[in-house]
């Protein structure tokens, strides 16, 4: 039986593709923190995964032009979902139709649109596979992506904060003291397609998108306050980069789907047993306070 | 009354005569994907027009046809699938495609080994089984490509009946010209040991290669491209590529490059090309043909071994 | 001073504010009554930039969005969002420090004393969604104290509230009036009105009566503004009626 040192630090000693997937894993855990937690408060939590459709047809359009070069297609990538996520926020503020049907209707047209891009460029080749790789085969060049990406978004999010409190909180609020409302969900959303185009290139759709929500939903069960729920969050987020990265070396299972696991199990204990609205504290039987 | 009959007549007579006609042109060939086209094509010779729905470049795992496609084998005399669930797709077309088409199932007859399983040894069994999913990489041993010309060849012939001896004689002639690059191979690792004999790549394609010529192969994962290797099969051959100080890895020329870049940066090993598994090259390429992707890879790991 | 001139707010054409012509001075307390559909939140929400006249025009006398502060019938805020008492009135203090510098000592000190003078001292950290109807009430009251704006529009304040609070706010309102604060109210209760609003706009899409209460708020009006239809007409023609 593999001692703690063995499980817990040996596979990170021992190999270099190990420190690169922890090193980029717990830097977007830092960059989808904040973005997740705002996510999960203005209610478009599904939003996310509706992008990560986005970026296929900029990739695609991209890869014809430029062929098989990673930087072309995330740069490609990162235009398309941006313009989708700007289009789809303004008609979603301006029409009738609120976030998730706008939202729903775009991804639905990019998901056609990059599909047939895809097949127009003939080789077959799963660009989606190509693009978005795995954990385990971060290089250097993504590595320095991510840690920047994760940087400049931390930066922009605190920045940013109490702006975003107030847009989400009160947006009637933001208008009439004549703040820059638009442009703050804007640049919201700008943060959100980056980390989400950094996570893509690094670690595949399904942990970019699980490790920008699931640690958001956790979070919700231990904090009172958004920036407590942001603190929550990334913690949450880093250490279930770790443990599935752990886990995932020790019970040769993919490294992706681990790390999403583990914080899915982290999510489930904070429903049960969560401060800040879990089922038990809720349950069980305490003595109530003097005043 | 009379001479309208006999114009009758003669008109249908006319029409009786024209697959007479038609016999003389070329057969339609469509192949489902450019390595077994390529191997239509040398068992056919000038009987048949041959065209590949997957051309080069193309990943046959990850091809969806499009309806041009399917009007294609509807057009054609022959359609030519290899089988064991790698080109499923082609069954699909060919069953709503036109009926016209024959389906010729290219490895027909010959022997396979079945899939490996999920955690990568270094064997493969020689025989086949019934049980188990079963790798259909067959044409990766050449004297196995060298039946499936000539189950081909079978199987135009069935199409052409007149033209059926031409067609036997030149897959027979297709089918010796395989063998003996089957011997050249063989040659070109035989004066090396068999401690040397081993490939490290990113895509467990060459179990048939492997078997015919000795060769034993280490891969991250998998007989398709799906599936994302785990930690644990990485750390595994990268350890193995340490331990035996290989000095090549090999890419593939349709899975992802990024694993396999990631293994040889880490074990100090470079990557020392291409090997072609389920697709050609491109016409300007160094696998344009089966005879050529077969020298290619053969050569290239011969390179390794040695280095 | 604010001036409406042969006003008009449309909602898809139907005015809700017809031909409206007056002013609110400065400093006034100013009540608008009238029956549902009057008119009198789209009025409310034009003063707050929220609505654009269909016709006439409103002139607000050179107060900006940072000069106004405007409580909605219905808050359009989210209840359940996880943020403290403390932090929901600092808010208020978006206009003097504005949305990225960071808050002062002095912003929370001001927000403090705001929550005292509605009566919520010691709920600093309080999430907003454990508190009742009334607490959240005097909460948005105490932003606008910290807002400290020249002209406070309140948009039916008090109902579903307790009289406890109301009493409390109102003395909030009459405290900004003494400021000389410009302050115009949505109210429903006429005893309300005729207690504490020495100017009532009594609104029925049209004027009915606009100045001091005692004259504005007679049987008469009543049966004028009970007149007044409150549905839309749907074969209503194009209004060709100029400035009067």
């Amino acid at each position: 039986m593999p001692g703690p040192y063995d499980l817990l630090v040996a596979p990170f000693a021992e190999f270099a593709f190990m420190r690169r997937a922890l090193v980029a894993s717990v830097a977007l855990a830092l960059g989808c923190g904040p973005v997740g937690v705002f996510l999960l408060l203005r209610r478009m939590s599904l939003v996310g995964d509706a992008l990560s459709h986005a970026i296929l047809p900029g990739a695609a359009a991209a890869f014809l032009v430029a062929g098989l070069s990673l930087g072309a297609m995330a740069l490609g990538g990162f235009a398309a979902a941006l313009l989708t996520a700007l289009a789809a926020g303004a008609l979603s503020r301006v029409t009738p139709l609120r976030e998730d049907a706008t939202f729903a209707v775009f991804y639905l047209f990019s998901l056609a649109l990059g599909v047939l891009l895809v097949s127009l460029g003939g080789t077959g080749i799963d660009l989606l596979h190509v693009l978005f790789g795995s954990v385990l085969a971060v290089d250097d060049a993504a590595l320095v992506a991510i840690a920047a990406v994760a940087t400049a978004s931390m930066l922009a999010m605190a920045a940013l904060h109490r702006a975003l409190v107030v847009e989400c909180f009160d947006p009637e609020f933001m208008r009439a003291t004549g703040g820059p409302g638009a442009a703050i969900h804007a640049a919201f959303l700008v943060l959100l397609v980056a980390n989400l185009v950094a996570a893509f290139l690094a670690l595949g759709t399904l942990m970019a998108v699980g490790l920008m929500m699931v640690p958001a939903a956790a979070a919700r069960f231990w904090a009172r306050g958004v920036a407590g729920m942001i603190a929550v969050a990334t913690a949450i987020g880093a250490a279930s980069a770790y443990l599935g990265l752990v886990l995932s070396f020790a019970a040769d299972l993919p490294s992706g789907p681990s790390i999403v696991l583990v914080a899915g199990i982290a999510y489930a204990a904070s429903v049960l047993f969560g401060g800040a609205g879990g089922v038990v504290p809720r349950i069980l039987p305490r003595a109530h306070l003097r005043g | 009354m009379r001479r309208r009959t006999v114009l009758l007549a003669s008109a249908l007579g006319a029409f009786a005569a024209r697959p007479a006609l038609a016999s003389d042109a070329r057969l339609k060939v469509v192949a489902s994907f450019s390595i077994l086209a390529d191997l239509a094509s040398l068992a056919a010779g000038e009987h048949a027009d041959v065209l590949a729905l997957a051309g080069p470049d193309v990943d046959p795992h990850a091809f969806s046809p499009s309806p041009a496609d399917a009007r294609r084998c509807a057009e054609a005399d022959v359609l030519v699938m290899n089988g064991h669930g790698f080109d499923s797709w082609m069954e699909k077309l060919a069953r709503s495609g036109g009926r016209k088409a024959r389906l010729v199932l290219a490895t027909q007859g010959v022997a396979t080994i079945r899939a490996r399983a999920a955690h990568s040894h270094g064997h493969s069994h020689g025989h086949s089984h019934g049980h188990g999913a079963v790798d259909p990489h067959a044409w990766q041993d050449a004297s196995r490509a060298a039946q499936m010309v000539r189950a081909i060849g079978r199987g135009l012939g069935e199409a052409r009946p007149a033209a059926s001896p031409a067609i036997a004689a030149q897959a027979a002639r297709a089918a010796d010209e395989l063998l003996a690059l089957d011997s050249w191979i063989s040659g070109l690792f035989a004066p090396i040991p068999k401690e040397k004999r081993r490939i490290f790549t990113s895509h467990d394609a060459f179990a048939y290669f492997g078997a015919r010529y000795g060769v034993e192969f280490r891969a991250p994962r998998g007989v398709a491209n799906e599936g994302e290797p785990s930690p644990a099969d990485l750390a595994r051959i990268i350890r193995d590529i340490r331990r035996e100080n290989a000095k090549v890895v090999f890419l593939e020329n349709i899975s992802s490059p990024r694993v396999i870049e990631q293994v040889a940066r880490e074990s100090g090993a470079r990557v020392g090309g291409r090997l072609y598994s389920d697709a050609l090259s491109a016409a300007d390429g160094p696998a344009a043909t089966y005879q050529a992707m077969m020298r290619h890879n053969a050569t290239l790991m011969r390179d390794a071994m040695v280095a | 001073m604010i001036v409406l001139d042969d006003l008009t707010l449309a909602h898809e054409r139907h005015p809700a504010v017809h031909h409206l012509s007056g002013r609110f001075e400065d400093g006034s307390l100013t009540a608008i009554v009238g029956p549902n559909g009057a008119g009198k939140s789209t009025l409310l929400r034009a003063l707050a930039g929220a609505h654009r006249p269909s016709g006439g025009s409103l002139d607000l006398g050179g107060l900006g969005p940072r000069d106004i502060a405007y409580l909605p019938q219905q808050a359009a805020l989210d209840r359940s969002f996880p943020i403290s008492v403390i932090d929901t009135v600092e808010m208020g203090d978006v206009g003097r420090s504005g949305l990225f510098a960071a808050l002062s000592g002095a912003a929370r000190r001001r927000a403090r004393e705001a929550l005292a003078a509605v009566g919520l001292e010691g709920f600093d950290d309080r999430p907003v969604g454990t508190l009742s109807a009334g607490q959240f009430q005097r909460v948005l009251f105490a932003r606008m104290l910290v807002q400290d704006a020249r002209l406070i529009l309140l948009d039916e304040p008090f109902t579903a509230v307790d009289q406890r609070t109301t009493a409390d706010l109102l003395e909030v309102v009459r405290r900004w009036h003494d400021e000389a604060r410009t302050v115009v109210a949505v109210l429903h209760d006429f005893e309300q009105v005729r207690a504490r609003f020495p100017t009532v706009l009594y609104l029925a899409r049209e004027a009915v009566g606009w100045g001091p209460a005692e004259a504005v708020l007679t049987p008469a009006n009543q049966l004028r503004a009970r007149a007044m239809a409150e549905g839309w007409d749907p074969e209503a023609e194009a209004c060709s009626r100029g400035a009067a």
